[in-house]
């Protein structure tokens, strides 16, 4: 054996005592841990000591057991890398890093002249080392609350046994048969039972009042204003996206006639119109005239003629020509009479909707025009006179542009200007935008530009060369700027 | 010759040129330390002060403790490159001939004391950076080396910048350390003035010469270093940088260019001449934690918040240290960090 090999042995030992350390200290680490989740898993088992009886003690007992025994199996296993522990060492009796350096040169083949010398250096250093511990003790956190567990097993090991929650008859019925049964039936009820409403989602295509009945046309008839509302197909489809979309085009033809729209408040779904409208469907759908009951066909007309004396709506006399014809045992006649009143209560509830709000544009003008009010003071308009225009002085109206709205008045655009002096580096004097308007883009846009100035301005400095004399004073300028 | 005997003979070396060099300079032991482990590096070290801290003074008496030509430079405004390398000159022969001769300039020594550098224009400057990497000067389309060992100690004040031009950093970069010289104590500064005001001639033996100074370059160069030190010295320059993803929180925020691969160069070689000096046969962490800031503080370019907030490169440079170690230990385990 060499010189340098003996070195390197002793050099090897040292490590080899430092990682066996290391891991006495891991399996102590291990074991502590093991001991505080084996005596959790003992709490619970003895928790449940009514269930399992006798052999409560006896887990309890050997979860603790085993938690401490795998933890520091575990922690004794673990390999310890020679090169940590080499500088573990190397730090613990202050040798510089000799021990780390010399074995890892020592183990290359084409080694500066200087390696040998420094193996055999750490060598005798180590070999004048006493025999301390170096590795420190580290506890794991869970030991401070290790005794949690303990005394709650204690507790529950001499405290009678603690009586479970009584579980569902499904889990203790006698016949093996029943108890699936049951389950299953539980399942389909839990199935069966409507969901619960998001209010974040929209409710499904079902649900919509707007389903089409049976008999329903499909196609909206050219110029149906009420197709914008009316449905649209999608209950008795598959509501996918084409669909929507196809639907949606024409729906959006509809509503660029602006001055033709109808009052989209109204809920036109909840219609009177509609409600029967619905009746009369049901009735007639899929029947022949012979096939109808006269004495559904009689209630509609009833229903009918109650909404035209409530309404004051002109269709009395065909309500009256229907239940004449009826008695009379002519139902087609009836059936005519009574789609002639139900045109005439659709008509009087499209203008009702229409006179509701959004009237303007052409429509408005029509009006105007029918009325021969043009020029003359209709009391809700300003009379600004012919070819006067808004200009201010002009016309006969005080108060050429109006009121302020509730809006405007509500939300000034007020803009107040305010100066104060700066306490800064240097006396100075600022105005300050305040109100709204100094919430205003373009005054944070000055405060976001002051930023990129102080970025240029670096660049400028550190890369244009300039006399460093000025760059004090370029600092301070921008310092000035910030000490508001 | 043992490798022990080399070793030893270099540390005897190293303490007898720092006696001497102690013997007129008062104190700045660390300065001392450090100049000398640049010259063994085989770097160019900066000192800056303001005056009357014996800059110069240091450097002439190191001089003078070494058997090797030394060259003063005086740098001024209308200092023009060809007074530092020399120029080519018609000369006529005895025989009334006439042919042009190169005329070496002052760097054309061994050891070049450039005082107040950044005095110069950065063109005289710049002279000197051939010089400083590639130990040779180019003259009229011909390469001259200089003479070995070349070692440069130049001095700039930081505080009369009027009429200054601050070195570029790719000269800075060229300096293996910054020393910054300080103010002495009151003890050292009365040991000045009896020094310097009695009639007391000191000598400087001169105790090493040029062979002497390449051969322990050369042995430097053996001592080994263990991977997790050169790591450390990787991971502190890289730390320097903001743009790096694990750079610690204080680089981001201050710096704005981080240290080039000769910082760890410098850290590595300085480590092995502090190790030598030391009589250890390797590098260890504690040598790069006392070589991080001369090596480091001029390779480091603080952003505008740095200098707005007169951040101190030197604490920036030892957050940045602290930051490195514990990056190393990150991936080791608790009982093992």
């Amino acid at each position: 054996m060499t010189d340098t090999d003996r070195d390197r042995a002793t050099l090897q030992a040292l490590v080899e005592r430092v990682a066996r350390e290391v891991r006495w200290r891991r399996a102590e680490h291990g074991l502590l841990r093991g001991l505080f989740w084996g005596a959790v898993a003992a709490v619970v088992a003895l928790a449940l000591r009514t269930l399992l009886g006798p052999w409560a003690t006896v887990a309890a007992v050997g979860a603790v057991g085993a938690g401490a025994l795998v933890g520091a199996v575990v922690g004794l296993a673990r390999r310890v890398p020679s090169a940590d522990a080499a500088r573990l060492a190397d730090r613990a009796w202050g040798l510089q890093d000799r021990v780390a350096t010399a074995l890892e040169w020592a183990g290359r083949p084409e080694r500066p002249r200087l390696a040998d010398a420094l193996l055999a250096d750490a060598a005798a250093r180590v070999a004048a080392l006493d025999r301390r511990r170096v590795v420190r003790r580290l506890l794991p956190r869970e030991v401070r609350w290790l005794p949690v567990p303990a005394l709650a097993g204690l507790a529950l090991l001499l405290a009678p046994p603690v009586p479970l929650p009584r579980l569902p008859d499904v889990l203790t019925a006698p016949d093996g048969q029943e108890a699936p049964a049951r389950i299953a039936e539980g399942l389909m009820e839990q199935q069966a039972r409507p969901l619960a409403r998001d209010p974040l989602r929209r409710p499904p295509v079902e649900e919509r009042e707007f389903g089409q009945r049976p008999g329903t046309p499909t196609t909206a008839a050219p110029g149906d204003l009420a197709a914008v509302f009316k449905d649209t197909a999608l209950a008795a489809q598959r509501p996918d996206f084409n669909s929507f979309l196809k639907k949606g085009d024409e729906r959006l033809r509809l509503l660029e006639q602006v001055d033709r729209l109808p009052d989209l408040q109204s809920d036109f779904t909840a219609s009177q119109y509609k409600v029967v409208f619905r009746k009369a469907r049901a009735l007639t759908g899929g029947l022949r005239p012979d096939q109808i009951s006269p004495e559904k066909l009689r209630e509609l007309l009833e229903e009918l003629q109650r909404l035209g004396r409530r309404s004051g709506g002109g269709w009395g006399s065909d309500v009256a020509e229907g239940m004449e014809a009826l008695e009379s045992g002519q139902q087609d006649r009836a059936l005519e009479a009574m789609e002639r009143a139900l045109d005439k209560l659709r008509a009087m509830e499209e203008a009702q909707r229409s006179g509701k709000g959004l009237r303007g544009g052409r429509e408005r003008d029509r009006t105007a025009g029918r009325d021969g009010s043009r020029g003359g003071a209709s009391g809700e308009e300003p009379d600004f006179g012919e070819g006067e225009g808004l200009l201010p002085g002009k016309g006969r109206n005080p108060n050429p542009k109006g009121e302020a709205s509730q809006r405007l008045r509500a939300t000034p655009y007020d803009a107040g200007l305010e100066g104060e002096m700066r306490q800064g580096r240097k006396e100075a004097y600022d105005t300050n935008l305040t109100g709204r308007a100094g919430r205003m883009p373009s005054r944070l846009a000055y405060l976001g530009v002051l930023g990129q100035y102080r970025k240029m301005m670096e660049d400028a400095i550190t890369r244009e060369q300039i006399p460093r004399d000025y760059h004090e004073q370029i600092r301070e300028y921008f310092q000035a700027l910030d000490e508001r | 010759m043992t490798q022990d005997a080399r070793v030893r003979e270099f540390v005897q070396a190293f303490e007898a040129l720092r006696a001497e060099v102690e013997k007129v300079i008062v104190g700045h032991r660390e300065i001392i330390t450090h100049v000398l482990v640049g010259m063994f590096a085989g770097g160019h070290v900066l000192l800056e002060g303001v005056p009357g801290l014996g800059k110069t003074l240091l450097i002439k008496t190191l001089a003078d403790g070494l058997d090797l030509r030394f060259a003063r430079i005086q740098f001024t405004p209308d200092l023009m490159p060809a007074d530092i390398i020399g120029t080519n000159m018609i000369v006529e022969d005895a025989e009334g001939r006439k042919h042009v001769q190169f005329q070496a300039g002052p760097i054309f020594a061994n050891i070049l004391l450039a005082d107040e550098i950044n005095r110069a224009t950065p063109k005289t400057q710049s002279a000197l950076l051939e010089g400083m990497q590639e130990g040779a000067v180019t003259v009229g389309g011909v390469s001259r080396p200089l003479p070995a060992p070349f070692f440069v100690l130049a001095t700039q004040n930081p505080i009369e910048m009027e009429g200054t031009y601050p070195l570029p950093e790719a000269q800075l970069d060229r300096f293996i350390f910054k020393l910054r010289v300080r103010y002495p104590a009151l003890e050292e500064l009365n040991a000045i003035i009896d020094r310097t005001t009695q009639a007391r001639q000191v000598t400087v033996e001169r105790v090493m010469t040029g062979p002497a100074v390449l051969a322990f370059r050369e042995l430097v160069r053996e001592v080994p270093i263990a991977s997790h030190v050169r790591d450390l010295a990787s991971t502190i320059v890289m730390a320097t940088h903001p743009e790096w993803e694990h750079a610690p929180e204080v680089t981001r925020r201050y710096i704005r260019y981080g240290a080039s691969p000769r910082g760890a160069q410098a850290l590595v070689l300085g480590g092995k001449v502090l190790a030598l000096a030391e009589g250890r046969y390797n590098v260890s962490v504690e040598d790069l934690k006392r070589l991080a800031v001369p090596a480091l503080r001029h390779r480091i370019i603080l952003n505008f918040e740095g200098e707005a907030e007169a951040v101190d490169v030197d604490r920036l440079i030892g957050e940045i240290v602290e930051s490195a170690e514990a990056l190393v230990a990150q991936g080791r385990e608790p009982f093992l960090r």
